[in-house]
């Protein structure tokens, strides 16, 4: 099975890939007018998605479905007993703290008890889905071995996978079509952008460019596809990267703005400062475990006798069966495990990995996150990201791309220690205020939304980081599907606007376009989480998606806060921000749907859109309304919570400031009823205040953001974060690299320089020596030669005579010489 | 034809053919450049065809060194891990051989070499000045190049060394922007300073191995394995110095580093291109062939400054090139940020308890320092070909009066964003690899340097696509010359796709390269360890007999 | 005849010499000059055979001085030969006009 899955999903996979290469070409083959391009897109990833439907179906029915039989907390007796061990287990955190260690000392002396114990828990454990796997990896290729190290490219399905695949796949087969309606001004020869501002104030001309627009479109679903399959961090990292710059290449689909190409490398910027962190996280597992890869490789005989040792993944070498974390007793170190229930050895010695480094690889991995879903505190780039064109948003900047993190937060909870989950459910925590608050006051239609990303995606984290695995990753399969439902309405108005995104120059468009007013509220509810109260004919509230997630995570939240009360602010936020999230929501629609019109030029032109672009916000609001049928006992959260690692938190960390106790899902379940009251009531009661202020109109909005002038101005410049981080970062960076270059400039290049000049000096002075030194003393000689012949010349008159004198009186002197000189 | 398995059975014309394939795959550019001179100088067209054509032959010699080479065959069979390894006395009164080899760590170079200047002399078109002389210059640096990367003798390394320093001094001289004598005469005495830093250790070496030059018995000695010879570990941490400076001058490293932005800016786009394609990887060739192997006590010992120079060249690389307005400037300020992932993969030779571990993450920084070369070769060489299409049109590189290329030319801004990737370390391009694979690396080694040198992706990320967004996106060019920019001609796409897709090909299948050079630095790093765990034996032992130089 | 004796010859030879030398001295008649050079040739001559017959020298005197004759004889063909050349040059034998190899 594991062969037909990776089949099917590699096809939904690489698809999109064939596709963007033949799209960019798009010229070569066909002429800029031609919409063949699109449907090749669209062609695409539907294809990928009925892959990827076939792959969810081939699975459920190889495990006959027992994902959907299993209960994690219902009747089902083998949930219950599981559940039940977590509940003492996690009971008495200061027992549970010791338990590890104790285990743990004790193992180099009796490793056998404890190898039995531990065998029982993952009988346990796989009881549900008999013998059936349920869960399965493989290697395409590897890139590099060196030694024992590998690092390859590999896939790995469970139901979270496959979940996400169709998830991906659906939504982004609707957003493309919608597309070709709203990218259908790209169609022509001659497109003049308004937007850019050409020094001359005319308006700029270029051709069209919708192929690119698609090409584009079916890379980042080849790149994000490629994310959810990883079968290895490594990987993750790879495709990490490949979507950001997808991401950048479509917010910077505009080149020519100006606002866009910032936008765009802002974007990439930020992420690249997660994936800073990632790239640590990544290199302390590597250095300290040694593998990337999460899932086992089992030992393997070939037919020739070579036998293949037994890989361990990175979740079995960290957790046992029963997620224990083997934590050594001063809690300095954790014991590798070898997935078998013992513990890891290198030669005579136990493998270990201190626990510092553990946490900081959770948090290096988190950061990560941070960057990939705008979180506290990099979420600055999100907002700007909508200079794209709004498919985009929809696609990457809400539904899939932003979700990265939190899927890839869930998919490495075994490895996150409770410190790690702590500071991801504050960071959550903090993400979905911040959002929400700005969301309170921006009037661009995307922005709001964009905001309201930034506020789910806490929430998603806040999930994770609780305890709530299944809770936060449910809310990010329905938020994918109204985000991108309410995504595509703004697209909608936007469209049927003329490109107005301003919210206070529409009103009243409801009239003007009904589908997309429906559409809209759809989304709205949704996020909201409304429902109608007290009515439970199936056993549980009539409601739209986003009411079933938002309550298993706040239900969550109850429940931890229980556990852990001085953690009580991770409950009452998020509570509040529910209520905000259902008052800006409701806002939005006021103000765009509502009233009477405030701009009778652009109410004038608005128009309701063709087919193209109704249809699919038709499809995602049946699925916005439905996907989570059944709430926490419907099949999507059942399938969701079937890859569910068990409880991360069931050791607590060494290094925590405070014991923490993760709920189980029984105590969770114990509070749904009242955290879910407590929701609804936070939802009911924001929707009617924005009804009362921008509907009824029974207080002026403007009359209070100017009795809170300073709130509202400090909600509009974002918290100012853009501007710390100009101050803080983006300055000295530059002035950093000023200084490099001044350095190379005027320091190097000087020593450089001025020891060449030292050295022409030194020559100089050698010239100088050499000329008046030893060229002088040769000159001298010759001078004096010179000087002594020019001398000696007067007397070489020439004048026979005279010589003639000159020998007799020679001849005289020297007789006279002779004869006194000599003795006799 | 495979030419390099068992010495022992190697037979006569076995060793006769691998010695005139290496002899011809080296001094095929000096034919070629002699009967260049025959030609009449005012046949530039045909000039440049004959020099394309011998580029693309000795391109095509190499592929064959690339079908002969097989990097399966036992390393430990082979001379010491060389195939089609030959020697023949050349000036017998000094011990100095003609000695050829190749390996995996010598022949991804020489392929890439034989590749950059098949396509630096496609994009020679634009050269007007004096082609004859020019080709003839370009061929004669071939020659030089491919020589070092072959030779395995050491006076002859030296020598191809020096060689291709003289084209490439006239290649700047003459054929270079408005500061070209400043340029040229940096780069040559720069070079010429590391050469004379190479030639003490060298003479070092060879006073002290009883007078030889060949590098394989150098290493020998150096790793303990003849026991007549030691290299004592003060003597070594000397000559590794000498050495270490006179290569790192050449790749370069902070801070030695100044004379490559003027080389490049001042270089014809061609020259830039063999220079940042293949001129910087002979600095971490020299260390990896020569510095490694002959001194691993002084490798070691210096292994911590090697990183920490890695990791702040890649950081200031980073950071200068962030300042930079000068198009060529800036990547060549890149190229000092991504060769120092290549000290930084090479460096991380750490010496713990459990050895055993270590020295896998060992292996792996030096195949990632290859690989980096490789890639940065790749990317460069795009890199700077992308800066020269521009500047044959307007004919300058100031980034701030460009802006709106990408609706000029569309399809050349395409390749250029891939090859800019490519530099950037995104995945599925080259330069990911290599960074990451050396930045992983790391973190055993020395968890800060790790993560400084982790944090030069954000660096790296900043710098280039600032550098996009100023020159190819925006409204509209700034800058004069408007008229001329006309979409890049078939030959201009034709180079910048070769360069792409090998860019995309090595990022997506690294293993290619990997498999190459694995077997051949797997050797190296196994050598290096059991020579440096035993030098103190060996060394005491030396030390009774008196031996110790 | 012993009555002359040796500083007989010898005063004649050095009247003879004095004359030649002041005979080229005060000449500017190149000619003269050459009279004066054969005076203190044949001085010198007469010195030498004096010397020979009066000591024990034997007949190396007498050769001397036959050689010294033939010599002279050289002397003056080359002599006039060069009188001749320095008037076709100078149209004169003024001695004193052929200063031409003053320094």
């Amino acid at each position: 099975m594991g062969e037909t899955l990776r089949n099917l999903l590699t096809l939904a996979w690489l698809l999109p890939l064939v596709g963007f290469l033949v799209e960019i070409y798009a010229l070569c083959w066909t002429h800029r007018l031609s919409k063949a391009p699109a449907y090749l897109a669209v062609g695409c990833i539907s294809a990928g998605f009925v892959c990827s439907a076939a792959a969810l179906l081939t699975w459920g029915a190889q495990t006959q479905w027992a994902a959907l039989k299993d209960t994690h907390h219902g009747g089902d007796h083998s949930a219950a007993d599981h559940a039940d061990s977590h509940a003492t287990a996690e009971g008495e955190p200061s027992v549970e703290q010791d338990h590890p260690a104790d285990a743990a000392s004790v193992l180099p002396a009796a490793d056998g008890e404890v190898h039995a114990a531990v065998t029982n828990g993952h009988a346990a454990h796989e009881e549900p889905s008999a013998s059936v796997p349920t869960q399965f990896g493989g290697t395409y290729y590897t890139l590099g071995t060196f030694g024992p190290l590998a690092i390859s490219l590999d896939w790995y399905i469970d139901s979270l996978t496959l979940v996400m695949f169709t998830m991906v796949t659906f939504i982004a087969t609707c957003i493309h079509v919608f597309a070709i309606g709203y990218m259908h001004d790209e169609l022509t020869e001659d497109y003049v952008d308004h937007e850019v501002h050409l020094p001359d104030h005319s308006h700029f001309h270029r051709p069209g460019r919708f192929h690119r627009f698609f090409a584009f479109l079916s890379l980042f679903c080849f790149s994000m596809l490629g994310l959810v399959l990883a079968g290895n961090i490594f990987q993750v990292f790879i495709f990490w990267e490949l979507v950001g710059i997808c991401s950048y290449l479509l917010i910077g689909f505009y080149v020519e703005r100006q606002s866009a190409s910032t936008a765009a490398n802002k974007a990439f910027i930020m992420n690249r400062v997660g994936d800073f962190g990632f790239l640590i996280g990544l290199m302390i597992i590597w250095t300290s475990l040694g593998t990337f890869r999460f899932y086992d490789v089992p030992a393997t005989h070939s037919a020739d006798g070579h036998t293949s040792k037994q890989e361990v993944g990175l979740f079995h070498l960290i957790r046992g069966d029963a997620g224990d974390l083997q934590v050594s007793k001063d809690g300095s170190s954790v014991y590798l495990q070898d997935g078998h229930g013992g513990l890891m050895k290198a030669g005579d010695e136990f493998r270990t990995i201190p626990y510092w480094l553990l946490v900081a690889a959770g948090l290096g991995v988190f950061a990560g996150c941070i960057g990939k879903s705008a979180q506290f505190p990099l979420q600055t780039w999100l907002p700007d990201a909508m200079e794209g064109p709004t498919p985009v948003s929809a696609l990457v900047h809400s539904a899939t791309m932003v979700a990265a993190g939190v899927y890839l937060a869930g998919r490495f909870y075994p490895v996150f220690t409770p410190e790690v989950l702590l500071t991801i459910a504050y960071i959550g925590c903090i993400t979905l205020f911040i959002g929400a608050s700005i969301a309170l006051v921006v009037t661009d239609i995307k922005r709001v939304l964009a905001y309201s990303t930034i506020s789910q995606l806490g929430y998603m984290m806040l999930a994770i980081g609780l305890g709530g695995w299944a809770a936060g990753l449910f809310h990010l399969v329905t938020h994918a599907f109204f985000k991108s439902l309410m995504f595509l309405s703004s697209g909608s108005v936007i469209a049927g606007c003329h490109h107005v995104q301003d919210m206070e120059r529409m009103g009243g468009l409801r009239r003007k376009m009904p589908l997309t007013a429906a559409a809209m509220l759809v989304g709205v509810i949704a996020i909201s989480g409304l429902a109608i109260p007290g009515l439970k004919p199936f056993g549980e509230p009539i409601a739209f998606s986003g009411y079933h997630s938002k309550d298993a995570i706040v239900a969550t939240a109850l429940a931890y806060i229980k556990l852990n009360s001085v953690h009580g602010l991770l409950f009452i936020i998020p509570l509040i921000t529910a209520g905000i999230t259902a008052f800006y929501m409701f806002r939005l629609w006021f103000l765009t749907f509502s009233g009477a019109p405030r701009d009778a030029h652009v109410y004038e032109h608005a128009h309701e859109n063709p087919a193209v672009m109704v249809g699919p916000l038709f499809v995602l609001s049946i699925l916005a309304a439905t996907c989570a049928i059944g709430g926490e006992s419907g099949p999507l959260f059942k399938l969701l919570a079937f890859s569910e690692p068990v409880p991360a938190g069931a050791a607590s960390g060494a290094l925590a400031p405070v014991q923490i106790a993760l709920p189980t899902h029984e105590q969770v379940h114990a509070v749904h009823d009242a955290a879910g009251s407590m929701a609804l009531l936070a939802a009911i009661i924001g929707a009617g205040l924005a009804y009362a202020l921008y509907c009824r109109k029974l207080l002026n909005p403007a009359d209070i953001s100017r009795q809170l002038s300073g709130l509202n101005d400090f909600l509009l410049d974002k918290w100012r974060f853009d501007d710390a981080y100009d101050y803080l970062f983006v300055r000295p960076m530059r002035i950093v690299g000023q200084w490099c270059q001044g350095f190379d400039r005027h320091v190097l290049d000087k020593i450089l320089n001025g020891s060449a000049s030292t050295m022409v000096t030194v020559s100089a002075w050698d010239r100088w020596f050499d000329e008046k030194f030893v060229d002088g003393l040769v000159n001298l000689v010759g001078q004096v030669a010179h000087s002594a012949g020019r001398s000696l010349r007067g007397v070489q008159t020439g004048q026979l005579r005279q010589y003639v004198m000159w020998i007799a009186v020679g001849v005289v002197v020297l007789f006279a010489a002779l004869f006194t000189a000599l003795p006799k | 034809m495979r030419l390099g398995c068992c010495i022992g059975e190697r037979s006569e014309s076995e060793m006769v053919s691998s010695e005139a394939l290496l002899t011809a795959v080296v001094f095929l550019p000096t034919v070629w450049a002699l009967i260049t001179a025959f030609f009449e100088p005012k046949a530039t067209e045909a000039i440049r065809y004959f020099g394309l054509f011998g580029t693309a032959l000795t391109f095509l010699l190499t592929l064959v060194l690339l079908g002969a080479y097989d990097p399966a065959a036992d390393a430990k069979t082979m001379q010491d891990g060389m195939q089609m390894y030959f020697s023949h006395p050349w000036i017998p009164n000094w011990s100095v051989n003609y000695a050829m080899g190749v390996d995996g760590i010598s022949l991804p170079l020489v392929l890439l070499t034989g590749l950059i200047s098949f396509l630096a002399m496609l994009a020679s078109w634009s050269i007007e000045k004096h082609v004859k002389g020019y080709v003839i210059l370009f061929l004669l640096l071939e020659t030089g190049m491919l020589g070092v990367f072959l030779s395995l003798d050491f006076l002859l390394f030296y020598i191809f060394w020096e060689v291709m320093l003289l084209p490439m001094y006239f290649l700047i001289g003459i054929w270079g922007g408005p500061k070209r004598e400043y340029a040229a005469i940096k780069f040559f005495i720069y070079t010429l300073f590391g050469g004379v830093l190479m030639l003490i250790a060298m003479l070092m070496l060879y006073f002290n191995s009883g007078n030889s030059f060949d590098l394989l018995h150098l290493a020998a000695i150096g790793q303990g394995k003849v026991p007549e010879f030691v290299f004592g570990p003060t003597f070594q941490i000397l000559a590794f110095l000498l050495l270490f400076i006179g290569f790192a001058i050449k790749l370069p490293a902070f801070p030695f580093h100044t004379w490559l932005p003027d080389a490049h800016v001042e270089a014809p786009t061609p020259i830039s291109m063999i220079l940042a394609g293949v001129l910087l990887k002979m600095g971490g060739y020299g260390i990896l062939r020569i510095a490694f192997p002959i001194l691993p006590y002084g490798a070691q010992y210096c292994a911590y400054g090697i990183v920490a120079l890695g990791v702040f060249s890649i950081i200031y690389g980073a950071f200068a090139a962030l300042a930079q307005t000068d198009f060529k400037r800036l990547v060549a300020y890149s190229s000092v940020s991504h060769m120092g992932y290549v000290l930084l993969g090479m460096g991380v030779w750490k010496i713990g308890e459990q050895a055993d571990q270590s020295i896998y993450y060992w292996q792996m920084g030096v195949n990632a320092a290859m690989f980096q070369m490789i890639a940065h070769g790749i990317s460069s060489a795009g890199m700077f070909f992308m800066v020269g299409v521009l500047y044959d049109r307007v004919h300058h590189r100031d980034l701030n009066k460009f802006g709106g290329i990408a609706g000029l030319m569309p399809q050349y801004t395409g390749i250029a964003a891939g090859i800019f990737f490519a530099g950037l370390g995104l995945p599925g391009l080259c330069g990911f690899i290599g960074e990451i694979f050396s930045v992983l690396s790391a973190w055993q080694f020395d968890k800060l340097l790790a993560i400084i040198a982790a944090a030069g992706v954000i660096l790296t990320a900043g710098y280039i696509l600032w550098t996009i967004q100023r020159v190819y996106f925006g409204p509209a060019y700034k800058g004069e010359h408007a008229e001329a920019i006309v979409p890049a001609n078939s030959r201009e796409l034709l180079i910048g796709y070769t360069l792409l897709g090998f860019a995309i090909l090595l990022g997506v299948m690294p293993q290619l390269l990997f498999n190459l050079m694995d077997p051949s630095i797997s050797l190296l790093v196994n050598n290096m360890d059991s020579a440096y765990r035993a030098l103190p034996d060996v060394a005491a032992k030396a030390a009774e007999t008196a031996l110790v130089p | 005849m012993d009555s002359a004796g040796l500083n007989a010859y010898l005063f004649v030879a050095a009247v003879l010499f004095v004359s030649g030398v002041v005979c080229m001295a005060v000449k500017r008649n190149a000619i003269g000059v050459l009279m004066g050079v054969e005076l203190v040739l044949n001085g010198a001559n007469l010195n030498l055979v004096a010397f020979s017959r009066y000591t024990t020298l034997g007949l190396d005197g007498q050769v001397f001085a036959l050689f010294v004759i033939v010599l002279a004889a050289a002397e003056a063909a080359i002599a006039l030969a060069i009188a001749l050349n320095f008037y076709n040059n100078h149209l004169t034998i003024d001695v004193d006009r052929g200063n031409e190899m003053h320094g």
